[in-house]
């Protein structure tokens, strides 16, 4: 029931990954405000928890919203994963409260994909769960992420870099410092990654690494900064393209140049960021999520469960 | 016949609730149950930040369900749950 465009854009996704790729899938909400589900399965909750509304509380005084019984269902094996466009705390907490965390992980954190021009995505966490952080948990970030990056994006030797002020060793805050120390003592052999040391934010959408380790709230001031570029360069784009009837003829030529390299930008394709952490898939799509959007959300939730990603991570943090 | 509302049971003593309350915080912060002391202050002594509380919190409603139905820790009254013994006394002081 979550999102800006909810109940409409959940239900045509929903409806569009069983109708087009055969995905089971469940509805949670209020049935009598979705419309014609196409013959899904819902289940009843009389509550939604707004977008503004603290997540936490709201977890807890709100038992009967469509966020806390889509992380029951989770729990109690009615579902195997959970996706939703609405408020990212309360799905966060959710998800930590009712399905639980994965035992060895401290903190679950938000891992979300950055594009870039090779092709392969930048994972980047923690993009926002956990503000202040210590050493260890970004170690099992590292852990998490390097797991996700494999299953994912099928990237053979994840290259994991520390987000830093400075390439070298010694740059960066007391918590970057101390966890470079603990990221350089394990042996990424025997998880099949690798650590390169520190990277800056302008190499968030190069080649440098794979999976991009930080705190969430500067995960998340790296990726709203990443995110208003990407629009503001697309918009001055657009209105460079419409500036004249010679640049409009010249972009139609461009078009179909352009349009891979937009799908390749379009967070929407990349199906949400991901929850990692807890017993149970977790995707958190965007706000503004179309049919689209949460049609990719789903295809990649099912793709998570189908490989096991949840076990996966498990192994990692307790090997 | 007048429908059961709760699990008779037998009533709570203090060292139930000891039990409860150290063995759920044991395993939010994946530590030996015998680590945890009930004069132990929450942060300082054991490191649990306000989301481990929350947590706690949680998982001592759903172990209460069952003995006292409706059994709520008020988010108000989180901040003064300084210690496991705090925690203890709350409870005490709405189910014993």
């Amino acid at each position: 029931m979550g999102g800006d465009n909810a109940p409409d854009a959940i239900v045509a996704g929903a409806r569009r990954a069983v109708e087009e790729r055969g995905i089971p899938v469940v509805l949670v909400g209020r049935e009598a405000e979705l419309g014609d589900t196409g013959g899904i399965p819902v289940i009843e909750a009389s509550q939604v928890i707004a977008m503004d509304d603290d997540p936490g509380s709201s977890v807890r005084t709100m038992k009967d919203s469509s966020l806390v019984r889509a992380a029951e269902a989770v729990r109690d094996d009615v579902a195997s994963a959970m996706v939703s466009a609405g408020n990212t705390g309360a799905t966060m907490a959710s998800a930590l409260l009712r399905t639980g965390r994965i035992k060895g992980v401290s903190r679950p954190a938000i891992a979300t994909p950055i594009p870039g021009p090779s092709g392969n995505p930048t994972v980047l966490l923690d993009a926002g769960a956990n503000a202040e952080c210590k050493a260890e948990w970004l170690v099992q970030f590292a852990l998490m992420g390097s797991v996700f990056s494999q299953t994912r994006f099928n990237i053979d030797k994840p290259r994991i870099g520390l987000l830093s002020i400075g390439e070298e060793a010694g740059k960066g805050s007391p918590l970057v410092k101390e966890t470079w120390g603990l990221l350089d003592t394990v042996d990424w052999d025997a998880h099949g990654a690798e650590f390169v040391g520190n990277v800056e934010g302008r190499d968030l959408m190069g080649d440098e690494a794979d999976v991009v380790v930080t705190d969430g709230f500067t995960g998340n001031v790296a990726l709203k900064s990443v995110e208003g570029t990407a629009k503001n360069i697309i918009a001055a784009l657009l209105e460079a393209f419409g500036s004249t009837p010679e640049a409009q003829a010249a972009s139609e030529q461009l078009l179909p140049a352009l349009l891979p390299l937009y799908q390749r930008f379009n967070a929407d394709s990349y199906g949400g960021a991901m929850l990692l952490g807890t017993k149970g898939v977790c995707i958190i799509s965007h706000g503004s999520s179309g049919d689209e959007a949460m049609l990719n959300a789903i295809s990649v939730a099912a793709e998570m469960v189908e490989s096991d990603l949840v076990g996966k991570i498990q192994t990692a943090v307790n090997a | 016949m007048p429908a059961e509302t709760h699990v008779e049971q037998n009533p709570l003593g203090r060292d139930d609730v000891v039990a409860i309350v150290r063995d759920r915080l044991a395993e939010i912060l994946e530590i030996e149950p015998s680590d945890i002391n009930e004069g132990d202050a929450f942060q300082e002594d054991l490191d649990a930040d306000s989301l481990a509380l929350i947590e706690l919190v949680e998982a001592i409603e759903e172990e209460l369900s069952e003995r006292a139905v409706g059994f709520r820790i008020e988010d108000d009254d989180l901040e003064d749950l300084k210690t496991v013994r705090d925690a203890v006394d709350y409870v005490m002081a709405r189910v014993g």
